[in-house]
Formats: C-alpha cells, structure tokens, sequence
C-alpha cells in the first residue's frame, strides 16, 4: 500500500468535495436545530432536491432554474412536515421519517412516471453546476491542486456557513431563535410569536435542504440515481449533533466524514472489499458521534461537580 | 373501549385521506384510480398464490412492526429494525448451512436462537450509546441499517456465497415449511402470530411491561420510583432487535431457503411505519401491517394490469403515515369544548 | 376616561376539565398597589396570565386605560405598558442578562443587535432604581434575588406602567422581601400601578393599598388594607376557620436513622453545589431544612435517595452506607421519598391513580405472581388507600392527568407514607396544594413521625418549618449556615442564616 498515493494533497479537495453535501445538510439541520426542533427529515428534503434539480435542469436546460425549484421542492416539504409538527403536534421524528420515506417514494415515482426511467438517470441533457477556474490560480501548483475547478455550490457553502454563524449569533431574530430553542415560555412572555419563528426556521431549513440535493445531483455528481442521499442526510444530522448547532464546529465534523469517504475510494483499489470501504464512513459517524457525545457530558458532569473550583 | 372506538375511527379516515391523495397521483399520471384500486386488490387476494404471497408479506411485517411498537414502548425510536433483520439472517444462515452437526430440529431452534441473539446484540449498540451518552438512537440506527447490508453483502459476496452469479448465500439445510405453494408463506407466519400474543400479553400482564411503559412515559419518575430506566430501555431494545432477528431468520429459513443479498429491503421501514400509523398500540399494529403487506403484494399486479407503476404503493403509505402523525387532525370530531390548545 | 386603569369583568376560563376561573373580577387604580390573593389553585395566578395575553380568555371583557381589548397576547399586553414578573422566572440560562433583559425588543442596527446602545439603556433603569445587576453574567450563574431584580427590570425597559408580581416573595428571605418592597414603592412614588400576587397575609397588610380575595377560581370581594386584619383576609380566602398550625407532638427521638457525613455533591448551579454538609435525623423526630430554594437542598436530598452521585463523603440509613446504591436498593434500605417536583419526579401523569400507588411495589408479592401483575390486590390497595388518604374522585381506574394539585399530592403522599420504612425525605410537600391539603399532608407528616420513623422535611415556607419541625437546619449555597432546636427558631434568625448571615455563637453551639 502506498501511503503516498493515498494521503496526496489531491486528499484535500477529494475531502473537501465529499463532506460538502454533508455540509450542506448539516446546515439545514442545525437551523431548525436552534429551535429544538429534529429535523430528522433532512434527508429526505435533500433526496426531493437533488430529482428535483435534475429534473428541471434535464426539462429546461438551466442548472439555476434547477438549483431555484429544488430550493423550493425542499421548502414545501418541510412545510409539510411544519405544519405537521407545528398545528396538528405530529411527533417531529415521527412525520420525519414520514417525510423520508415519501421522498424515497415519489421521487421513485416521477423517475418512473414523468422521466420514463428507472433506477438511474443520467442523460447527456443535464446541465450541471458550473465549475469556476480561477486564473491567478494557475500560477500556483499546490493551490491549483486544491482550490481549482470547484463547482459554485462548493464555494458557496463556505459563505453559508459563515452567514448561518452570522445570523445565529449576530442578528436580531438569531437571539430569538435560540431563544424559542432553549425557553419557548420566555421567548412567549417577551411578546415573539413562537410559532411562527418556529415556521420560519423550518421554511429556511427546508430551503437549504433543497439546496443541498441540488449540489448532491447537480454539483457533487451529474445524475439522480434512486436514493442517492444515502444517508447523508443523517451524516449531516449527527454532524450537527457533534457540533453543537454551531455551524463552524458542524462543518468540522462533516470534514471528517468527507476524509473518511476519499480515503475508503482510495483504498478501494488496493483491493479491499468495497462493501467494506463502503461502510467506513458510516462506523466512523457513529463513532464520532459517540466520543463527542461522551466527551460532552464529561465536562458538563466536570462543570457541576462540587469538587471543582468554584 | 371508547377510546378504541375513536382510535380505529381516526385510523380509518385516516387511510382514507391516504388513498384520497393517492388517488391523485394516480389521476395526475392518467391513470384511472379506481381501477387501479381495483387491481391492487385483485392482485393480492385473487386467487390461492395471490394470497400466499400476501400472507408471506404479512408475516416478517408482524415481527417488524411489533418490533418497532416495542421499542417504542420505553421511549425508543428503534428505524435499525431493518439492520437486525439482516444480521438474524445471516446468523441464520450461517448455523443452517454450517452447524450440521445438530439433528434438524435442534438446528430449527438454535438457528432462531442464533438470529435473535446476534440481532439483539446488535440492538444492544445503539442501545447503550443512547443509555448512556444520550446519543440519537434515531441516527445511530439509520447509519447501522446501512453498515449492516454493507456487511451482510460482503458476506455472501465473498466468504459465504454459493459462487452463483446472484449475491447469495448456500442452501441452508433446514426449513420452515412451506404450506401455500407455489406462494412462499410458510409456518413463520404462525410462529410470527404467536410471538406478537406473547408479548402483547408481557407488555400489558407483567411487571416488565409495566416497567417498560413507566421508563417510557417517565423517565425521571421511572428512576425515582426504583426502576432503572437505562436498564429497561436496553432490555427494550434488547427485545425488540431479537424480534427484527426472528423475522429475519424467517425469511431465509422459510421464504428463501438462504441468504439473498439485500432481502431485507424495506422490511424494517415497513413495519416501523405500520407501528408509527397505529401510535405503537401493540394491538392495531398487526392489522396495519397486514393493510401494508396486502398494498405491497397487491402492487405487482396493479402494475401488470395497468400503467400505474408500483412506486405509487409506496407514495400513498408515505402520506399515510404523515397524515397518520398529525395528532390533532380529525379531532373536530371530538367534543368541541375539549380542544383547547392551552396547557 | 374609567378611574381604572385595568378592568377585567366577569372573567371566564377552562382548561379542559380545570375550571380555574369561573368568575373573575379586578380592578386596578392608577399608583396603587393592589394585592390579588387566595390559597393555592384560587385561580388568581390565572387572571393575570389572562390580563397578560398569556391565554385567551373563555368570557368576560378586560379594558386597559378604558380601551376594550377584545383578543391579548404579550406582545399586547406589554405595548400597552403591562409587565409580569412571573412565579418562575422567564429567563433562558445560556443567554446573558443583558440578552434576557433586551429579548424581543433589542435596539437595532440594521439586521444586527446593538449591543452598546442596549447596555446603554439597561443601565440607566439600573441606576434609576437602584438595582444590583451584573449585565454580562449567564442566568445559570446569578442568584435568584438577582433573578427577580432582572425580571422587574425587564419590564421597565419595555416601558410597563403597570406590573403584575406573582408570587414573587416565595423565592426570597425576609430580609430581601424588605429590600423588594422598597423597590415597590420607588415604583409607585413613581406613577406605577402594581398587582401583587401573594398568599402570604401578613406581606400582603404590609405593602398593599387594596387586596382583593379569589376562592375557587371565584371572585370574593376587595378590601382596602385599612379595613381588614390577616385574620379576616383567612376567612374570606378559605371561607371557614383554618387551623394550620397542629400542636406538635412530642416524641422521644430514638436512634439515628438518617447520618449525613461531610458530603460533598455536583449541582446545576455554582451556589447549589454540596459542599461539605452534615446532619442527622433520628427516629422520631422531624428535622426542617430551611432555605431558599436553590442553594443545594434538591441536590442533597437527591444525593440522599441515590439520584445524584455523593462525590465525597458518606450517607448511612441506619448504619447502612448508602454511597453507590441504586434508587431501588435504597428505597429497600428504608427510605421513602416525597419530591419536591410531583409532575415529573412524584407521578406518572399518563398511568391510573392504582398505577401511580403501586409504582414502587410493582415487582413484590402482593402485586405481582412472579412475573404477572396482580390486577386485583393492586385494585384493593389502590382503594383501602384513596379512602385512607381522601384522594378525590374515589376512582382509582382514572388517570391522574387531571387531578388537581392537592389529590396529585396526596397520591404521592399516600404511596410513599403506606411503603413504611426508617425515614421519610418530604420535600416541598405541601407546595401548589389547596388548605384542605396542606392541612392533612402536615398532620401526616406529624402521625409518621409518632410512629417512630425519622423524617427530613425540606421548605422553603419558613412558616411549614416552624410548625413541623423539632430541629432546624439551615442551608445557604450548598452550606450548612445554622443549626437551631425548634424553640430557639423564629423567622429573623432563620432569615438572616437563609441569607448566608452568622447565627450568634449561642445560636449556633447548639446540638446538630
């Protein structure tokens, strides 16, 4: 096994380009996250995105009107499951998985009904996210490796971190929102109306989740095959689970993920399993996961201790 | 007894309004709903192999909507039902195919055994990691269900195939009889009745289900009274991975008579979602999971018949299940003077 | 123009099956202090949540400064210049102060919160009444005075010409129950009209200008302060003689049951940490802890019944070491316990009254025949104890959702009396329970220790502790600040120790 094949500084973009879906599902779980609500539903919106981008894109010819109506296709069914939620006190775990499996369904049924095909679809017709060059790059070789020929979607998640940062902690209804997530009561009695920070942040959840499918059929890869999400949706929940809701730390989490991926690709051809490689990313979730977890209550547990200084 | 009465009420509007919706999409494609209904129907009980297939639909989703109820009895959200199907299968199919050395009924029982354990074992992951670190048993189950079909089919892949072109396991060599042929159902289905009875009967009549509904709708007050509710949630677990194992080793002992790649496909989610339907009542789950098995048998035939593929199947039990969450949707039918959206 | 600037007429409200008010009456006069009292469950914490738009209201009219408001909600209630400073504080713990204060009407710049400018504001209020407020603390990290000064703040950077109390003095000393009155009246020198919720009499005769009585979600009648005594406000409040205050029976305290030994335990907040506590209880004899809620008796009396770790230290019922034991082997050990918090703790609030009195028992013979559940012996004790304890309704098939305050006390009182055993922790047991249980709860509490069982009663209702109690001790910041035998105690030395303040060296020599 050559070491130097696997850990090259192509390792960096390859990570970078894997954990970006996650990232962009991360994202869209940690806004509702704010208000306390799970959306397990993510994946889901982010498999209706990612037909929904293809689907327009390959019907239209314009990856933006794509990217537009699958932001859209995400936000309606998080309003479903908002309405759900919210009005008539569906368990949010409950209309989530609810919200999955109907992704699974009817995006297998238009594939089917709408687009003739079934399984994949990969047709010459769709027009992918465009990839950007930049010029200054090429001057610089170990910069080009990295940062050249990255599809929009990709350098814009970076400022969607940044500005979901700016807007948790910096704006206005960013303090309501934590607020309504940690003390709805209080938020109550300032005079915010719960419920309809709680519709808002699904609907910006939901749009975001659109987006991410469209980065994941459009950006990531140039097709729509039958569940594609693969329980990256679920990636991007734990990744928020471990970062707090933060979304810098989330991001982090969702790097490690995409590290995980390009490594297992890499060994692929070295001939171990590929079942096996497969899998990797999903045990080092669950065991990230459980290290922070872990790790979180034993400094909470450490804060409250009597024997601590005061 | 009347708040059965308004429960199955609720259900069945709610189905309703499944079918309403799926009527639409039907419509939307041009097809003519009725007739596809019509076909659906046909096309899982018209005639003794339609039957037989939709009583073998019906039997792993006995064990796998129970197995969802249970857990969800102690206050978990078991989705990893799927992976424990997989792994009771291949444990099954490993002590069936290599274990000869045991006469064939001892083989029966211990390749049951066998699928429980491993299943509850691996129940027992997530299980601890929820007890103890209160990490999501809802992503750590989801995330499993797929490492347990990578492993599953690496297995038959490789160590444990047959070397025939499909990804398959050898013929294990006992089987649970087959009764309907040439349909699959086999003498699971009355072992699946059986164990759903059973724990009916321990979740209602026992100390442990008391315990396990105590943890489950209290917690704190489940510790407080001197019943560990880390305990009872595991054992819950526990229990409910050995039912998704039973139904598991069922499938290959009885349906297929070895490990097929990838089987298990959407036994687990279905069952989970027939238990969601039914709010987890151990009672009606039986009932929803034989509704599901009779639209998942019936599919086929409506998609012969006519051009509405089997997908739509699958669309309206999603919606089902998403109407059927909404607690608070048909409740006009209520007493007016008890909606109160006040604490 | 009204004379009032608050009308709330013929007010009617339900939860479900609660009627919490069927007649509501309240009128409040511009620049004065107006007490609303009753017993628990009267229904006047709901009038104000009403007033304050926390809930829609069934019927009725409420008119503020003369205007109909036909529909209330906060946002309403405080743009017409109503505040509240709820029972439990309104605050979110990971957020500042100064985020709590300006929540919902942060000052601006743009999309972005001006930070400056809040501060700015905030403390011009501040040095106005003269408050001690730290802006850049976390609300898990301040005390619960300083809690109470925040959310009287809160309301007048919002602009509140009339603030509603509830309750507010259940959660302070004596002594800072001064320092808030003083705060009050600053408020009504300055034009403030002030709505005190109270069930304490004799607080109530001292700051209000007119008091109006609640009974049974009904509205008695208002007096004005000078026109009535504590004794008359009683009798309008529970509408016969009440007798609160039992003889205390005298028993010869026997072994120690209870040994607390320099136990040091983690809390929720830095003044509630257990740090180095000792005490004893004998058979026999009731020992009050006294205290403000939140300085560590949650934490020790969890640590007690094995729900929170004793991280140095030791506990022994009867000579038994009780360090890492579970709940359930403690209890068996002989410990019986009534908690504080009955929702979530006490009660299973979706299973039976039978369920709910069974609940520790469920695993033992007479309950159970090896692994099945006995319906009928669980059915006959469930009812030899509805009957024995006056739980009401009767019926022990239905769920105790919707008892109210006082039988969902009695069900928990009930379950853990009958368990028997060496000692009883009761903790804040008679807290958000009317009279007629307050009565019988403290004269089970007296018949326990008669029995010869040791009980540690936990408070934050100095009066309960004085009239229970055969021995005091006082805690302060997870300290014990006094000991004193229940002779030498009364309400100003107990204040003062409540508060962290030395006991005289008399005082505190005295006997654990």
């Amino acid at each position: 096994m050559d070491f130097g094949k696997i850990f090259s500084v192509s390792l960096i973009y390859a990570t970078f380009r894997s954990a970006t879906p996650i990232i962009y599902a991360a994202l869209c779980a940690a806004i509702t996250q704010q208000a306390d609500i799970l959306n397990i539903g993510t994946e889901g919106i982010m498999l209706t995105g990612a037909f929904a981008a293809v689907a327009v894109s390959y019907l239209t010819g314009s990856w933006l009107l794509g990217v537009i109506v699958a932001m859209i296709a995400g936000l309606i069914m998080a309003m479903i499951m908002a309405v759900g939620h919210i009005r008539y006190k569906a368990e949010i775990c409950a209309i989530g998985m609810g919200i999955n499996l109907f992704a699974l369904a009817i995006t297998k049924f238009l594939l089917n009904s709408a687009l003739g095909k079934s399984g994949t679809f990969s047709e010459p017709g769709i027009i992918a996210i465009p990839r950007v060059s930049l010029p200054f790059l090429a001057k610089v070789p170990f910069l080009k490796e990295i940062f050249d020929n990255w599809c929009i979607t990709e350098w814009f998640v970076i400022v969607l971190i940044i500005l979901v940062w700016f807007v948790f902690y910096k704006t206005v209804w960013g303090l309501r929102l934590r607020a309504v997530g940690q003390f709805p009561m209080a938020a109550q009695t300032a005079g915010i109306n719960v419920n309809s920070m709680k519709y808002r942040a699904i609907a910006i959840s939901g749009l975001i989740g659109g987006l991410a499918g469209a980065h994941l059929s459009l950006g990531y890869s140039k097709m729509f095959t039958e569940n594609m999400t693969n329980a990256r949706g679920f990636m991007g929940v734990a990744a928020m689970y471990f970062g707090g809701a933060h979304p810098i730390l989330t991001a982090a989490g969702c790097l490690v993920f995409g590290l995980t991926d390009s490594i297992g690709a890499r060994l692929q051809a070295y001939g171990v399993p590929s079942q096996l490689v497969l899998l990797m990313p999903y045990v080092v979730t669950i065991a990230t996961l459980a290290v922070s977890m872990a790790s979180k209550m034993a400094r909470e547990k450490k804060k409250k201790s009597a024997l601590a200084k005061a | 007894m009347n708040v059965a009465v308004k429960s199955i009420q609720k259900i069945l509007l709610t189905m309703l309004l499944a079918l309403a919706i799926g009527a639409l999409f039907i419509l939307f494609i041009g097809e003519n709903p009725l007739e596809a209904y019509g076909a659906l129907l046909r096309g899982a009980f018209n005639g003794k192999l339609k039957i037989g297939t939709t009583l073998a639909s019906f039997t792993p989703l006995l064990l796998t909507s129970c197995a969802f109820a249970v857990a969800a009895k102690a206050g978990a959200f078991n989705v990893g039902v799927e992976g424990e199907v997989f792994l009771g299968g291949i444990t099954a199919a490993y002590i069936g195919i290599n274990w000869t050395f045991l006469p064939a009924p001892v083989l029966l029982i211990v390749c049951f055994l066998g699928a429980m354990t491993v299943a509850a074992l691996w129940a027992l992951i997530p299980a601890v990691l929820k007890a103890y670190y209160r990490v999501s048993e809802v992503c750590v189950t989801i995330l499993m269900n797929s490492v347990a079909l990578y492993i599953t089919s690496y297995l038959v892949s490789g160590p444990m195939s047959a070397g025939v072109a499909n990804a398959q396991s050898l013929p294990v060599t006992v089987n649970l009889p087959q009764f309907m042929k040439p349909s699959s159902v086999n003498a699971g289905l009355f072992i699946a009745l059986i164990t759903v009875v059973f724990m009916i009967w321990v979740l209602n009549k026992t100390t442990f289900g008391y315990k396990v509904k105590t943890v489950g709708t209290n917690p704190s007050h489940a510790e407080y009274v001197g019943i560990s509710p880390k305990k009872i949630f595991i054992q819950s677990m526990m229990l409910s991975g050995a039912l998704g194992g039973m139904a598991g080793c069922i499938e290959v002992l009885g349906v297929h008579g070895y490990f097929l790649n990838n089987f298990a496909a959407g036994l687990g989610s279905n069952g989970m979602l027939a238990s969601l339907i039914v709010k987890n009542n151990l009672v009606f789950a039986p009932f929803m999971s034989f509704f599901l098995a009779v639209l998942k048998s019936g599919a086929m035939g409506m998609q012969q018949s006519t051009g509405v593929p089997k997908s739509i199947v699958d669309t309206i039990t999603a919606v089902f299940i998403i109407v059927a969450t909404m607690e608070l949707l048909f409740q006009f039918k209520d007493k007016k003077n008890k909606k109160e959206k006040s604490k | 123009m009204s004379e009032y600037v608050i009308e709330m007429k013929d007010i009617v409200k339900s939860f479900g099956n609660v009627h919490a008010v069927r007649n509501g009456q309240f009128t409040l006069k511009k620049g004065e202090i107006h007490s609303l009292i009753g017993e628990n469950g009267a229904g006047k914490s709901t009038m104000m949540k009403l007033l304050y738009g926390m809930y829609p209201i069934d019927d009725g009219s409420i008119r503020i400064h003369g205007d109909h408001i036909p529909s209330i909600s906060p946002k309403i209630a405080i743009e017409k210049g109503i505040g509240m400073v709820h029972q439990e504080f309104m605050l979110v713990n990971e957020l500042t102060v100064l985020e709590n204060i300006i929540l919902g009407f942060e000052p601006r710049h743009g999309i972005t919160i001006d930070f400056d400018k809040a501060r700015k504001t905030v403390e011009q209020y501040i040095n106005q009444y003269g408050m001690d407020i730290q802006l850049g603390k976390k609300i898990n990290q301040i005390s619960v005075g300083e809690a109470q000064r925040v959310e009287i703040i809160k309301t007048l950077t919002r602009g509140a010409n009339v603030i509603i109390l509830d309750e507010p003095t259940a959660v302070l000393t004596p002594q800072e129950t001064k320092q808030l009155f003083v705060i009050l009246q600053n408020l009504r020198k300055d034009g403030k009209s002030l709505v005190f919720i109270s069930h304490k009499l004799n607080e109530v005769m001292e700051i209000s200008d007119r008091i109006s009585v609640m009974r049974q979600g009904n509205y008695i009648g208002s007096v004005s302060k000078e026109e009535t005594s504590p004794a008359e406000l009683a009798k309008m409040m529970i509408g016969r003689e009440v007798f609160l205050n039992i003889e205390k029976t005298q028993t010869k305290p026997g072994e120690k049951v209870l040994e607390v030994k320099d136990v040091w335990v983690s809390g929720e907040k830095e003044i509630s940490k257990i740090r180095g506590v000792s005490l004893d209880v004998r058979a026999g004899e009731i020992v009050g802890i006294a205290g403000i809620d939140g300085n560590g008796q949650s934490e020790l009396i969890e640590a007690i019944a094995g729900l929170r770790q004793v991280e140095k230290g030791s506990v022994l019922l009867d000579g038994k070491e009780l360090g890492g034991l579970s709940p359930k082997q403690i209890r068996k050990a002989g410990l019986s316990h009534i908690p504080e918090d009955r929702n979530t703790r006490g009660l299973n609030r979706s299973m039976s009254i039978k369920e709910n009195l069974i609940a520790v028992q469920v695993g033992e013979a007479p309950f159970c025949k090896g692994v099945v559940r006995d319906d009928k012996e669980t059915m006959e004790y469930a009812k030899q104890l509805s009957e024995v304890f006056d739980i009401r309704p009767r019926d022990p098939e239905i769920s105790t959702q919707s008892l109210s305050g006082g039988n969902a006390q009695k069900v928990v009182v009930a379950r853990e009396v009958s368990i028997g055993g060496k000692l009883l922790v009761a903790s804040q047991p008679t807290r958000g329970v009317d009279i007629g249980a307050i009565e019988s709860i403290r004269k089970i509490l007296q018949e326990v220790k008669a029995k010869g069982m040791g009980v540690l009663l936990v408070s934050a209702d100095l009066e309960e502790i004085l009239s229970l109690s055969d021995r005091i001790v006082v805690m302060h910041e997870g300290r014990i600040t006094g000991r004193l035998k229940a002779e030498e105690a009364n309400e100003d030395n107990l204040g003062l120790l409540m508060m962290g303040g030395t006991a005289s060296a008399k005082e505190r020599g005295s006997t654990t």
